[in-house]
């Protein structure tokens, strides 16, 4: 498509094209309109004063005979910028007057005729008679013939200036208006040939551009700011699934090898059945650590692409932390950790009751490994957790606090991250998801989830919009 | 989902190992269009002592499912010619109320409800372990005309009533926290039967998902110290690789 057609094939042009045509027609009929009406009021003018003068001609002739009508128009007829006048016989010999020339037949028909003629004092040119008149013919009682009649010069001029005018307005609308439309349109197609070209750059592969952003605030600019908080959108999501797939392939792999290599071993060095069994044992153990990771990660996944928001119910968190402490109380005191809830008053909110569970279930789960008393330390604190559930403002809070080691504060943020484990607690089982999962379920509720200090220990809080994810993640 | 470690590690386990379920035979139709699975979920019920058909697609399923008399079907989520949910509405249709396990791959929440919302009676998600499928199958196959009606649970010389929500043991009367309460009385409603961990999590605690942490073990290990301390004959048993018995050993 040449630049040209490309142009003419905006909306923008389209548009324009529209309105111009609309906006001539209207010039040319208001125009036309005032034409047609100027003649007719010329013309009205006109025979006004020709009826007029026949009246008073007519009431002359009545008084004096033709004698006193004949002096009376020779009188008339030369004044300047007199009307015409020509008194005939009966037979059409002229008695006084100031044309000539007329056309064949005029002074036969009384009443009204548009005619040429030229004035008697004019000199018979070459030219045939270049005047035109309006004029009446009056049949006077005794056979005389009267004709009194207005050149018509003036109403032809003012007829054609407006004419000329309308043609002139019509032919400068439509410059302006194409050259206007022409102009815009290529402004904004420039504007959309530059999206274009950078949505090219973004489809072949490069996520990291961004559309241009005038800074006009217009249409067009809000439409790429949509489509570049989208883009950011995507990119982060796109950053998010490079980083599973390379935490899978490193965290899945190293059980899987684990797996392999046991069981190759067993073929290779068992000598009875006792040592074959513990082997399968081993096996089917590591398998089912490898399955709890993998329904981890699903169940991240699920809650990170929000399918899990069609299940929301009303619940009460306070509920929820009664029983989650209630189902880990007797592991933390086995433990030799003292776990206490503290939720008296109702905490409604509007979520999927079973993920929260899980996700409480989680940090619960994830303060006893890390809050159990390790020989010679813990700071002379008694271990503690405390799981609460408070509603603050709009907001729930679910909150799992220990006094075990903590999180270094620069820490924090990482750990939230799909399989992300201190080095120091690599020695703990676990998949080291549970914090990721805590988080994508607070996320998927439009909430968030915070790890605080507790002086000592860890604070985590599960923060959640009480009214659902759409009430604050729109 | 438990481990064998887990259950190894646990208290007591190596006192109660041998105990054995009462088994009666049962007759089962496995619906699964992956013949390998198919053929073996049908061998390992046959060692148990039960009797397994199998069907390997829906349309067969449907048909076998209809002529024959089964105890329990098991029918997996995902089937050539007819999916699996399918195959079980147009049972229910029918008034045919053959227990229904349903197998999935799914695993997830919603798709659980889904399940029993079809007319599955339970549901178990794959990857799955014999012994908590064989569980939940002789569970299922029992619970028409069990103990959901009786008031008063007995186990031995171990007695729950329902109602006035006391639990005595011979003569010595036994107070249990309300949570405790229901876990004997779920294991006592299936007395004789393997209750798995998820089991009892799901229908205790009805959560359904995996604790990481075998917390309900610690449970067990409370009750078993109420209800067995002190006495000669323990009726809370662990069953090896499965998850836990309430029975009578002295029968």
């Amino acid at each position: 498509m040449t630049a040209l057609g490309k142009l003419f094939r905006t909306t923008t042009f389209k548009l324009t094209l529209v309105y111009l045509t609309v906006f001539a027609l209207f010039a040319a009929f208001l125009l036309g309109y005032f034409a047609l009406n100027t003649r007719r009021l010329i013309t009205e003018q006109i025979t006004d004063t020709v009826n007029a003068e026949i009246t008073g001609l007519s009431e002359q002739y009545r008084l004096g005979g033709i004698r006193r009508l004949v002096l009376v128009v020779d009188a008339r007829a030369r004044r300047p910028g007199s009307s015409l006048y020509l008194v005939t016989t009966f037979n059409g010999d002229s008695l006084a007057g100031n044309v000539t020339a007329l056309a064949a037949g005029i002074l036969d028909s009384p009443g009204w005729t548009e005619t040429v003629y030229r004035r008697l004092d004019e000199a018979e040119s070459a030219n045939r008679p270049e005047h035109e008149a309006l004029v009446r013919v009056f049949q006077l009682p005794g056979g005389f013939r009267l004709l009194v009649g207005r050149d018509l010069e003036e109403r032809e001029r003012l007829y054609h200036i407006v004419l000329a005018a309308g043609r002139w307005s019509v032919a400068i609308v439509i410059v302006l208006g194409l050259g206007g439309g022409l102009f815009v349109s290529r402004r904004v197609l420039r504007r959309v040939d530059a999206m274009t070209e950078t949505t090219k750059t973004i489809m072949a592969g490069d996520l990291s551009e961004r559309l241009p952003v005038a800074g006009t605030g217009d249409e067009i600019d809000r439409l790429a700011q949509n489509l570049n908080a989208m883009l950011e959108r995507i990119e982060a999501l796109m950053q998010g699934l490079k980083e599973v797939s390379d935490n899978i392939a490193h965290d899945l792999k190293t059980p899987l090898t684990r797996l392999r290599n046991r069981a190759e071993q067993a073929l290779r060095s068992a000598h009875n059945d006792a040592e074959y069994r513990a082997a399968l044992d081993a096996t089917i153990e590591e398998s089912d650590g490898l399955i709890r990771t993998f329904n981890a990660l699903l169940m991240i996944a699920r809650a990170e692409s929000g399918q899990a928001r069609e299940d929301m119910s009303e619940f009460d968190a306070a509920e929820i932390a009664h029983d989650i402490g209630e189902l880990y109380e007797p592991l933390a005191e086995e433990k030799g950790i003292a776990l206490k809830v503290e939720a008296d008053a109702p905490a409604p909110v509007k979520g999927n009751r079973e993920l929260v569970s899980q996700a409480l279930a989680n940090l619960v789960d994830n303060a006893i490994k890390y809050a159990e008393p390790q020989a010679g330390a813990v700071n002379g604190v008694a271990p503690e957790i405390v799981v609460r559930a408070l509603a603050s403002g709009d907001r729930i809070m679910l909150t799992v606090a220990d006094t075990g080691p903590g999180i270094p504060e620069a820490d924090r943020a990482h750990v939230v991250e799909r399989f992300v484990r201190l080095e120091s607690s690599r020695s703990q089982p676990g998949s080291g998801l549970g914090l990721s999962l805590a988080s994508a379920v607070a996320r998927l509720h439009g909430g968030e989830l915070t790890l605080e200090d507790n002086h000592p220990g860890l604070k985590s809080v599960i923060a959640l919009p009480r009214g659902g994810p759409l009430q604050s993640a729109g | 989902m438990p481990t064998y470690a887990d259950i190894q590690g646990t208290r007591a386990a190596g006192r109660t190992a041998d105990a054995q379920p009462d088994r009666v035979t049962m007759r089962l139709l496995i619906i699964e269009d992956d013949r390998d699975a198919a053929d073996y979920l049908v061998k390992a019920f046959r060692e148990v002592g039960h009797v397994a058909d199998a069907a390997n697609n829906g349309e067969d399923g449907l048909a076998i499912a209809l002529d024959g008399e089964y105890d329990v079907l098991i029918v997996d989520r995902m089937l050539p010619k007819r999916d699996g949910l399918s195959v079980i509405g147009t049972l229910r249709e029918k008034g045919i109320e053959t227990p229904a396990l349903i197998l999935s791959a799914l695993g997830q929440v919603d798709d659980r409800v889904k399940g029993l919302r079809a007319g599955g009676d339970d549901y178990l998600p794959k990857p799955y372990s014999f012994s908590e499928l064989l569980a939940r199958v002789e569970v299922l196959s029992r619970r028409r005309g069990t103990r959901n009606e009786e008031t008063v649970l007995r186990v031995g010389n171990l007695e729950l009533d329902r109602l006035s929500h006391q639990v005595r043991r011979g003569e010595e009367e036994i107070s249990l926290q309300p949570r405790e309460f229901r876990l004997l009385e779920y294991l006592m409603q299936h007395a004789g039967q393997v209750v798995t961990r998820t089991m009892l999590l799901e229908n205790v605690w009805d959560y359904h998902f995996d604790p990481q942490t075998n917390v309900i073990d610690v449970h067990i290990s409370r009750l078993r110290s109420k209800i067995d301390k002190g006495f000669s004959q323990p009726l809370l048993h662990t069953v090896r690789g499965a998850g836990y018995m309430i029975r009578d050993g002295a029968r």
